[in-house]
């Protein structure tokens, strides 16, 4: 696989050939019991980050419903959101995919990749769930 | 009366009165049906309030709709712009795969083919921004008239609870119009905002309006500071 100083689970050879991503001929590699052969295969960076970007959103509803119905309230809900955010995706990308982040932008291009949008929705939902829970 | 007279006697006396006072005021309140009538009333607002907050969500969705299908059918569906976003979005990559692969000692002439595809790209963006602002001036003038009409109905309305207490800065928004210090009291503008920022950009994504990442970095020198072109500055 295409060069780096991380070992990627993303950039391992493939037995059906090179990808089409922007980094040429890195490949993903479905080394875990239980995962699809296509895995990560022929991501590009932009499908990627679409991936990144869902994956935010998802965590948003998720937080945003146990928030309101537990109900965690103040900051250190928004504190909690932002740190449960951050460090999930960023555990997820690093450490499970282990890709090469300068491939992607930057530690920082995936971090903040739909961020804004996640927060906004984690927002909404967490006041929705708590005005009916608990106010109502 | 000595003991009566003291300063604990007094005391006493004073705690027992006032949980007299407490008990008949108490006694005499449940007895009246208008005590009764302002609990059903409560639980009616609460639930007033909840169908308000769900309300805006909704019009916080068919606004982001509205806005998309208006302009789609202003500029999405036109040739012009379909040309001009495939253009960008070809520029803005083979820009990005050249500086990618360009080094720190690659000659003049190669720093001055990526400055003139800068440039086109550019002038690409510029174009396409123009396209669609007709867009943007029919959505500001319909989202002027129909906010004026939802801030009128819910004027003074307290839509849903936060749970939490927002800065100073914000309770300008979100305590907006709305009586009582209770600064949990969400105003109808702070929750369409926020539903409009996570529900919009949501359903471009999902119905595939929204611009690329290479050309929304590129367009960025349009309206604002250019993109730092890394090793040409």
């Amino acid at each position: 696989a295409a060069g780096g100083g991380k070992r990627s689970r993303l950039s391992r050879s493939w037995p059906t050939g090179p990808s089409k991503s922007l980094s040429g001929a890195r490949c993903c590699g479905a080394t875990r019991p239980g995962r699809t052969r296509t895995g990560f295969c022929n991501l590009g960076q932009d499908e990627f980050l679409d991936v990144i970007y869902w994956f935010r959103q998802i965590i948003a509803v998720v937080l945003g419903v146990i928030w309101g119905v537990l109900p965690l309230r103040g900051f250190l809900g928004i504190a909690g959101f932002c740190l449960i955010n951050a460090g999930v995706l960023y555990l997820y990308f690093s450490n499970y995919l282990q890709i090469d982040e300068e491939e992607y932008g930057g530690t920082w291009e995936l971090t903040k990749e739909g961020f804004m949008t996640s927060f906004a929705l984690f927002m909404v939902i967490w006041i929705i769930f708590y005005t009916a829970i608990h106010y109502d | 009366v000595t003991s009566l007279l003291s300063e604990s006697g007094c005391y006493s006396v004073v705690l027992k009165a006032r949980e007299l006072v407490f008990a008949s005021f108490f006694l005499t309140l449940e007895r009246f049906p208008a005590w009764q009538v302002g609990v059903q009333r409560r639980k009616c607002e609460m639930s007033t309030m909840f169908a308000d907050t769900l309300l805006i969500v909704f019009i916080s969705v068919c606004t982001a709709l509205l806005a998309e299908g208006i302009t789609w059918v202003l500029v999405y569906r036109t040739d012009k712009y379909k040309r001009l976003k495939a253009e960008v979005e070809k520029q803005s990559k083979k820009l990005e795969k050249k500086k990618e692969t360009i080094t720190e000692s690659a000659g003049r002439q190669q720093k001055k083919k990526i400055e003139r595809q800068e440039e086109k790209l550019k002038n690409n963006n510029r174009d396409l921004s123009m396209v669609r602002m007709k867009s943007m001036f029919a959505i500001g003038f319909c989202f002027t008239a129909l906010m004026g009409m939802f801030n009128s109905i819910f004027d003074g309305r307290v839509v849903a609870k936060l749970p939490f207490t927002p800065l100073s800065y914000i309770q300008g928004l979100s305590h907006r119009n709305l009586l009582g210090d209770d600064t949990t009291d969400c105003s109808f503008i702070f929750l369409y905002i926020l539903c409009t920022m996570s529900i919009r950009q949501n359903i471009q994504k999902i119905l595939g309006l929204a611009p690329s990442r290479a050309a929304t970095k590129q367009a960025g020198g349009f309206l604002g500071p250019p993109p730092p072109s890394g090793k040409f500055s």
